[in-house]
C-alpha cells in the first residue's frame, strides 16, 4: 500500500503543477545527458536509448493533439525515441502492435484502447515484461501504470447542469451517441443522464441516436429526430464533430439561438463555434495537456525513479476541465486550442 | 510440378524475407519475435487457407471477416449472458461458421450470384447480425467483462518446446502458443483432404473447369457449398483463437480480415483462375505479410508505407499469377505448332 | 451378346423449347464396333440428340435404351455409369491438374475416409494406356500438352469408364492434318474392340475416312440414314442443306475465276519478315480477286495477316498500299488503310455476343450515324436491316442478341460488320470454321460479291475444299514461309496437298 500511495502522490502533484511538469521532466533527464552515456538515474534499466510509442484507436484530433503534447515532452529528451502507430480501428491490430512493442523493448507504451477487455491481456503481457503502460481515456480491465483521462463521467454531469440552465430547466433533448460497446460513451452517457435528473429533472431526454462520432451522419440522425419531436429545445453530441453537426441543422432550420446545442471534447472548430454563437457549449479539455501529463509520467517510469512493477494499483489521473460557453471560451489561449 | 516450383520459391522468399530483417531491423531476430509472429498470425493463416477453398472453386469469400465477427459475438453471448460451458461453445462456434459459410455456398449455387455479390452482401448481414446479437449493448456492464471460461481461454496457452527439450540452454527458445499447433493441425487436415481426398480432387476440377466437372457425374454443387462451409469453419476456429487471445469478442472482430486472408492466398499461389492451390502457400503467405508488417514497424517504418509495400506485393503475387496462366495459354499453342509440323 | 443388337438405342426422341421443336421422332441406334456419323448443318438438332443421349438434357419424350436396357434420363451421372461417354467440342479437361487426375475425374478409386487410393489409379491407368498403345506422361499438368494429346486423354477417360459407346462431337475441330490421321487410327482401334462411336464432323472428308454409317439430320429431324459406302458426297450435302441450298452451292463450284482481279494491285508485301514468326514473305494483293492463303496450323498464317491490319508488327520488309509505302502500327491504322480484318475467333476478337445483330453490324461504322455528338438508333436499324438482309442472317431480326445465332449466322454478322465499311481490302481468318454448309456457301456469295465491287480480299484456310472453291489465286505457307502462288484454276488439289506437306520432313 506504501509504495503506491507515494506513486499516486509524486503522479498527482505532476498533475497539479501542469507548468512544472516539462521543467521537472526535462531535470529528470538533463542528468544522463550530461554524463555522456551513463544513465545517471538509478541503473536498474540501463540501456543507451528510451523507446516510447504511442497505439492510437484511429486517425483522430483528439490523439493527434495528445500525440503533439507527448512529443512536446519527449522530443528535447534527446535519449527517447517515440513514434506514433495506428490501431486502424482494429483490435487485432492493437494487440499485434503492443507484441510487437514489447519485443522491440519499449519501456513506455501510450495506449488509446480500443476495447478495456481485449487489450487487457496485452497489458499484463507488457508488465510481466517491464513494460509500463499508460492509458489514455479508455481504461482498461487489467491494471496498469497510469490512467490519464478527461473527465467522461462528472464532465458530462455538468454539461447536462449547463445545458438545462441554457433551456431554463425544461424541454427536451436528444443526445447525439457515439455506437454502443465503448466505454466512455457510456461514461459520458450516464454522467449526462444522471446530471439532467439530479440538476434538471424537467427536462426530458426524447431520443438517444446513435451518429457513429460524425458530423455528417449527425445531421442525417438530427433531422429524423426533429421530425418526431418538432419542440425539440436542444442537443447534446457526445463527441464535438455530432453536436457541430446538429449546429448545422439549427443554422439550416433557423433555430440557432433558440436551439441549444452542447457538445464534448473542445476542439478548435468547437470553440470558434461558440465564439461564432452558434455553438452553446462544449465541455473542454486541454488535451496537449493531457498528452504531456502523460509524458511525464512516462519519463519518470522510463528512466527507473520509480519501477512499474511496484504498481499494485494503478493510478487514475482525471484532468480538469472547463464547461465553455460564450462567456468563457475567450480565457481559452491560442496555444491551448487543439 | 508447378505447384512445388512456387512452393520452393515461395518458402526461399519468405528465407530471404526473415534474412533481410534479421540484418536491418533491430531487435527481429529474437525469439519474441518469433513468439509474436506465431500468436498474432496463426489465426491468419488459418483464414487464408480457408480462404484458399472459395478461390479454388473459382469463386471468393469477402464474408469470412463477418463471420470472425459473427461466431466471435456467439461464443460471447453464449459464455457471458447464457453461461453455457466451454466444451459445448467450441462445437457450436464450429457449427456456426459452417452454416454461415454453407449460406454462401447455397447463395452461390442455388440463386446463381456471382460470388463475390454473394459474399458482400452476406459481409454486411453477417456484421450486422452481429451488432444485433451483441450482448456487449444488450447487458449493461459484460463491455468490462472478460471470457474466462477455461476451454475458451486455454486457447491461448504458451508451450515451452525448448525448455521441455532442454534446447533453452543452449539458445533462446520462443514459447510456442496453442493456437500455431491447432493452425498445424487445421494445415494437416486440409492439406490431406485437399490432395489425398476424392472430395479434394473433385473441388479442383470444379475450379479448373466447372463443365467438365459436372459432365463427369461430379456434384459441382455440393462439391461448391463444402467450399465455402470449410471457409466458414476456418473463420469461426480463427475467431476462438482471437476471443481467447483478447477474453472478449467486439462487434468489430475481425473486420478486413478478408482481404488479408485473399492476399496471403494469393501469394500463397492460389490462382485467382481457379483449380491450383495448395494449402501450405497460404499458411507461408500468411506469415510473411506477418513478418513483413513486424519487420518494417520494428524498423519504424510508418504504417501508411507498409500498407502500400504489402499492396505492392500483393500485386505482384497476382501479376505472377496471371503470368502463369498466359504461360500456359501459350504452351499450348506452341505445343499445337509443333503438332502441326 | 449378338453383334447386331444395338448398344445404344434412342426411339421416339423429342425435345421442345416453349414453341420450339429442337427435336422430333428421332430414332436413333449404334452397334458395337460402329462408327456412326451424325451430320446436319448447326441447328439440326444433333447437339440436342447428343446431350439427351449422355443425360445432360431432358427429353420431352422418347426413350433411351443401352443394351436393350431402358436407361434413366437426364442423368450424366446414371449414363456414365452404364457406359455410354461423351468427348465434347470444347475441352472437358481441368488444364492444371494432372492427366492421371483428368482421366478419373470424379470417380477416382478411394478408399476408407475418401482418400484416394492413387497407387492403384495409376496402375489401372497404365494398364489402360498399355491396352491401347497410347504414349502419355500421367503426371504432366493437361494444360501444358498438346491439343491432340488432349483429345487422347478425353479418349482415355472415356475408355476408363469401360466406355461401350463413345460420342465424339467434333473431336478434330483444332487439329492439324497429322494429328487427325493419328485420332482416325484411335478411333478404328476402339472399333475393333468392339466400342461404338458416333462421330459428328462439319468435315465430309473425315466422314468418308473413317465412318461406317451416317445419320443426317435437318431442322430437328433425322432424314436420312445409310451406309457411307452407298452414299456419295452431293447426296449428302444435298439431304444437309436441302435442294435449294444444294443448287447454290454446287454452283458456286463452277464459277469463274478471277486470278489478280482488275489487275490493279492493292496490297504489295515485299520480304515481310517477324522474327521467329515468318520471313521472306512477298506477294501482291489485287483489287477485285480472293487470294487464299492456306497451310497447315502453325504455318504461321494468321501471326502474318494480323501484321498485315495493324494488330502485331513485322521487323523486316516493306508493305505498300497503292503504291505508298504503308506504316501499319494499329488496327486504327489498318482501318484508316481501308483495310477490314475477320479474325479466326470470333467469340474472343469479333463479335459483342450479349448486344444484338444491330448494334454489331454498326460497330465498325458508327461514324457514319452520328447526329452531331449523339448516335443516332435509326439509322442503324435501316443499315442494320438492309445488311441483314443482304447477308441473309437468319433469323431477320436485328434486336436478337448475337449470343443467340447459329455460328454461321454469327459469322455472317461478323463479315457484314466489315463490309458495312466498303473496305478496300478484307482480311478473312479461317471464315467459315464451325458453320455448316449453308452457310458455307452463303458467305462464299457474300465474298464473291465484295469482290465484284472491286474490293480485294485476303482469305486464310485450312480447309482445302474451301480454299479450292473460293480462291482465285492460291499462296501455300510452310513454316513461316510462302512456298507458292497459284491461279487457282491452274492447279490440282493433290498438287497443293504436296506443297504443304513439303515442309514436313
Amino acid at each position: 500500500m506504501k509504495p503506491t500511495n507515494d506513486r499516486r502522490d509524486f503522479l498527482k502533484a505532476m498533475a497539479l503543477g501542469s507548468a512544472a511538469v516539462a521543467g521537472a521532466a526535462a531535470g529528470v533527464l538533463a542528468a544522463p545527458g550530461r554524463e555522456a552515456g551513463v544513465i545517471g538515474v538509478p541503473a536498474a534499466r540501463a540501456q543507451d536509448r528510451y523507446k516510447m510509442a504511442f497505439i492510437q484507436w484511429q486517425p483522430h484530433t483528439v490523439p493527434a493533439a495528445w500525440s503533439k503534447g507527448i512529443e512536446e515532452v519527449l522530443k528535447p529528451q534527446q535519449v527517447i525515441d517515440y513514434e506514433l502507430l495506428d490501431g486502424q480501428n482494429k483490435v487485432e491490430v492493437q494487440v499485434s502492435l503492443m507484441d510487437t512493442l514489447v519485443s522491440q523493448g519499449a519501456s513506455v507504451i501510450f495506449l488509446q484502447p480500443i476495447d478495456s477487455v481485449a487489450l487487457a491481456p496485452s497489458i499484463a503481457k507488457a508488465k510481466r515484461s517491464g513494460v509500463s503502460v499508460i492509458t489514455l481515456n479508455i481504461d482498461a480491465t487489467e491494471p496498469h501504470a497510469a490512467h490519464v483521462e478527461m473527465n467522461h463521467y462528472y464532465g458530462a454531469m455538468d454539461i447536462a447542469k449547463a445545458m438545462g440552465d441554457a433551456m431554463g430547466g425544461k424541454g427536451k433533448v436528444a443526445i447525439l451517441n457515439a455506437p454502443p460497446g465503448i466505454i466512455i460513451r457510456d461514461q459520458r452517457t450516464n454522467g449526462f443522464v444522471e446530471g439532467m435528473k439530479a440538476h434538471h429533472p424537467g427536462i426530458e431526454i426524447v431520443a438517444d441516436q446513435v451518429a457513429d462520432w460524425d458530423r455528417k451522419k449527425a445531421q442525417d440522425v438530427l433531422n429524423t429526430i426533429l421530425a418526431a419531436h418538432p419542440d425539440l429545445g436542444g442537443a447534446y453530441g457526445v463527441n464535438d464533430s455530432m453536436a457541430l453537426g446538429a449546429v448545422d441543422v439549427a443554422k439550416e432550420k433557423g433555430l440557432l439561438g433558440k436551439f441549444v446545442v452542447f457538445g464534448n471534447d473542445g476542439e478548435t472548430a468547437a470553440l470558434e463555434s461558440i465564439e461564432a454563437g452558434e455553438l452553446t457549449g462544449t465541455q473542454y479539455t486541454d488535451v496537449y495537456q493531457q498528452g504531456r501529463l502523460a509524458a511525464a509520467a512516462a519519463t519518470v517510469l522510463a528512466t527507473g525513479a520509480v519501477n512499474a512493477s511496484a504498481f499494485g494499483q494503478q493510478s487514475r489521473l482525471l484532468m480538469p476541465y472547463l464547461i465553455a460557453t460564450k462567456d468563457n471560451v475567450g480565457t481559452i489561449q491560442a496555444s491551448q486550442r487543439w | 510440378m508447378k505447384i512445388r516450383f512456387s512452393s520452393a520459391a515461395l518458402l526461399l522468399f519468405f528465407a530471404v524475407t526473415l534474412a533481410f530483417f534479421s540484418v536491418s531491423a533491430p531487435r527481429f531476430a529474437t525469439a519474441s519475435t518469433v513468439e509474436n509472429l506465431m500468436s498474432g498470425y496463426a489465426f491468419v493463416a488459418i483464414l487464408a487457407m480457408g480462404q484458399a477453398w472459395p478461390i479454388l472453386v473459382r469463386g471468393i469469400d469477402l464474408s469470412i471477416g463477418a463471420i470472425v465477427g459473427l461466431v466471435g459475438m456467439i461464443v460471447f453471448d453464449l459464455s457471458l449472458i447464457f453461461s453455457v460451458p466451454g466444451y459445448v461453445i467450441l462445437p457450436l462456434a464450429l457449427l456456426a461458421g459452417a452454416l454461415a459459410g454453407a449460406l454462401n455456398g447455397v447463395l452461390i449455387v442455388y440463386l446463381h450470384l456471382q460470388p463475390f455479390i454473394a459474399t458482400l452482401a452476406t459481409l454486411a448481414a453477417y456484421r450486422g447480425l452481429t451488432y444485433s446479437i451483441s450482448g456487449r449493448q444488450l447487458v449493461p456492464g459484460l463491455t468490462t467483462t472478460p471470457i474466462r471460461d477455461p476451454w475458451i481461454t486455454g486457447i491461448e496457452t504458451y508451450f515451452d518446446l525448448g525448455g521441455s527439450i532442454g534446447l533453452s540452454r543452449l539458445i533462446n527458445m520462443p514459447w510456442f502458443p496453442l493456437s500455431f499447433f491447432i493452425m498445424l493441425a487445421v494445415f494437416a487436415l486440409l492439406q490431406v483432404l485437399l490432395l489425398a481426398t476424392r472430395f479434394g480432387r473433385d473441388t479442383c476440377a470444379t475450379g479448373g473447369n466447372a463443365e467438365a466437372a459436372r459432365l463427369a457425374g461430379i456434384r459441382v454443387g455440393a462439391v461448391t457449398i463444402a467450399a465455402y462451409a470449410i471457409s466458414g469453419i476456418c473463420a469461426a476456429i480463427a475467431a476462438l483463437i482471437m476471443v481467447a487471445r483478447f477474453t472478449t469478442a467486439t462487434e468489430a472482430l475481425g473486420s478486413g480480415a478478408e482481404l488479408t486472408a485473399i492476399a496471403a492466398a494469393v501469394i500463397g499461389g492460389v490462382s485467382l483462375a481457379g483449380g491450383v492451390g495448395s494449402m501450405f502457400g497460404p499458411a507461408i503467405g500468411a506469415f510473411l505479410l506477418g513478418a513483413i508488417l513486424i519487420g518494417l514497424t520494428l524498423q519504424g517504418v510508418p504504417q501508411f508505407v507498409q500498407q502500400i509495400i504489402t499492396g505492392v506485393i500483393l500485386l505482384a503475387a497476382v501479376g505472377y499469377d496471371r503470368l502463369l496462366v498466359l504461360r500456359r495459354q501459350r504452351k499450348l499453342e506452341t505445343a499445337a505448332t509443333g503438332a502441326g509440323r | 451378346m449378338n453383334a447386331d443388337a444395338p448398344v445404344l438405342r434412342g426411339v421416339g426422341l423429342g425435345k421442345t423449347y416453349g414453341n420450339l421443336a429442337a427435336l422430333a421422332d428421332a430414332d436413333f441406334t449404334v452397334r458395337p464396333g460402329e462408327v456412326r456419323a451424325l451430320i446436319g448443318s448447326n441447328g439440326a438438332g444433333k447437339s440436342t440428340l447428343i446431350k439427351i443421349l449422355t443425360g445432360a438434357v431432358l427429353p420431352t419424350r422418347g426413350t433411351v435404351e443401352i443394351e436393350g436396357q431402358a436407361a434413366p434420363l437426364g442423368d450424366p451421372l446414371g449414363m456414365i455409369r452404364r457406359g455410354v461417354a461423351c468427348i465434347y467440342q470444347h475441352s472437358n479437361l481441368a488444364p492444371a491438374m494432372s492427366v492421371l487426375d483428368n482421366i478419373y475425374l470424379g470417380r477416382q478409386p478411394t478408399r476408407a475416409l475418401g482418400i484416394v487410393d492413387t497407387g492403384r489409379q495409376r496402375r489401372e491407368a497404365l494398364d489402360l494406356l498399355a491396352r491401347h498403345d497410347i504414349d502419355i506422361d500421367l503426371d504432366r499438368p493437361v494444360g501444358s500438352l498438346p491439343t491432340v494429346k488432349q483429345k487422347e486423354v478425353e479418349i482415355l477417360k472415356a475408355l476408363a469408364l469401360d466406355a461401350r459407346v463413345i460420342l465424339m462431337d467434333e473431336p478434330t475441330g483444332w487439329l492439324a492434318a497429322a494429328d487427325v490421321a493419328r485420332l482416325h487410327a484411335t478411333v478404328r482401334a476402339l472399333k475393333a474392340r468392339g466400342v461404338g462411336i458416333v462421330y459428328i464432323s462439319h468435315v465430309l472428308d473425315e466422314i468418308f475416312a473413317v465412318c461406317d454409317t451416317v445419320t443426317i439430320m435437318r431442322d430437328g429431324r433425322i432424314v436420312a440414314e445409310s451406309d457411307v459406302a452407298a452414299i456419295d458426297r452431293p447426296t449428302v450435302v444435298r439431304l444437309m442443306v436441302g435442294d435449294k441450298l444444294a443448287g447454290e452451292a454446287s454452283g458456286a463450284a463452277l464459277q469463274q475465276r478471277h486470278p489478280r482481279g482488275t489487275g490493279v494491285v492493292r496490297m504489295s508485301a515485299r520480304d515481310l519478315g517477324k522474327r521467329g514468326v515468318f520471313g521472306g514473305v512477298s506477294f501482291d494483293l489485287h483489287a477485285g480477286e480472293i487470294f487464299c492463303l492456306t497451310g497447315l496450323i502453325g504455318s504461321k498464317r494468321t501471326e502474318l495477316v494480323r501484321t498485315l491490319f495493324g494488330s502485331d508488327r513485322f521487323d523486316t520488309g516493306t508493305l505498300e498500299i497503292d503504291g505508298r509505302p504503308a506504316d501499319i502500327r494499329s488496327p486504327q491504322s489498318g482501318m484508316a488503310h481501308g483495310i477490314g480484318f475477320v479474325p479466326e475467333d470470333r467469340h474472343r476478337e469479333g463479335l459483342m455476343l450479349d448486344m444484338n445483330v444491330t448494334e454489331n453490324l454498326a460497330m465498325a461504322t458508327l461514324d457514319r450515324h452520328r447526329r452531331g455528338p449523339l448516335l443516332s438508333r435509326g439509322s442503324m436499324a435501316r443499315a442494320g436491316r438492309q445488311a441483314i438482309d443482304e447477308l441473309s442472317v437468319r433469323p431477320p431480326d436485328g434486336g436478337k442478341l448475337v449470343r443467340l445465332l447459329s455460328g454461321g449466322n454469327q459469322q455472317k454478322v461478323l463479315v457484314g460488320k466489315w463490309l458495312g465499311r466498303n473496305p478496300r481490302i478484307l482480311i478473312l481468318d479461317e471464315p467459315t470454321v464451325g458453320v455448316d454448309v449453308g452457310a458455307k456457301a452463303e458467305i462464299y456469295a457474300i465474298l464473291r460479291r465484295a469482290r465484284g465491287e472491286g474490293a480485294a480480299i485476303l482469305v486464310v484456310s485450312s480447309d482445302l475444299e474451301e480454299v479450292m472453291t473460293v480462291a482465285d489465286r492460291i499462296g501455300v505457307m510452310v513454316s513461316g514461309r510462302l512456298v507458292a502462288t497459284h491461279d487457282a484454276g491452274a492447279v490440282t488439289q493433290e498438287q497443293i496437298v504436296r506443297e504443304i506437306g513439303g515442309g514436313t520432313a
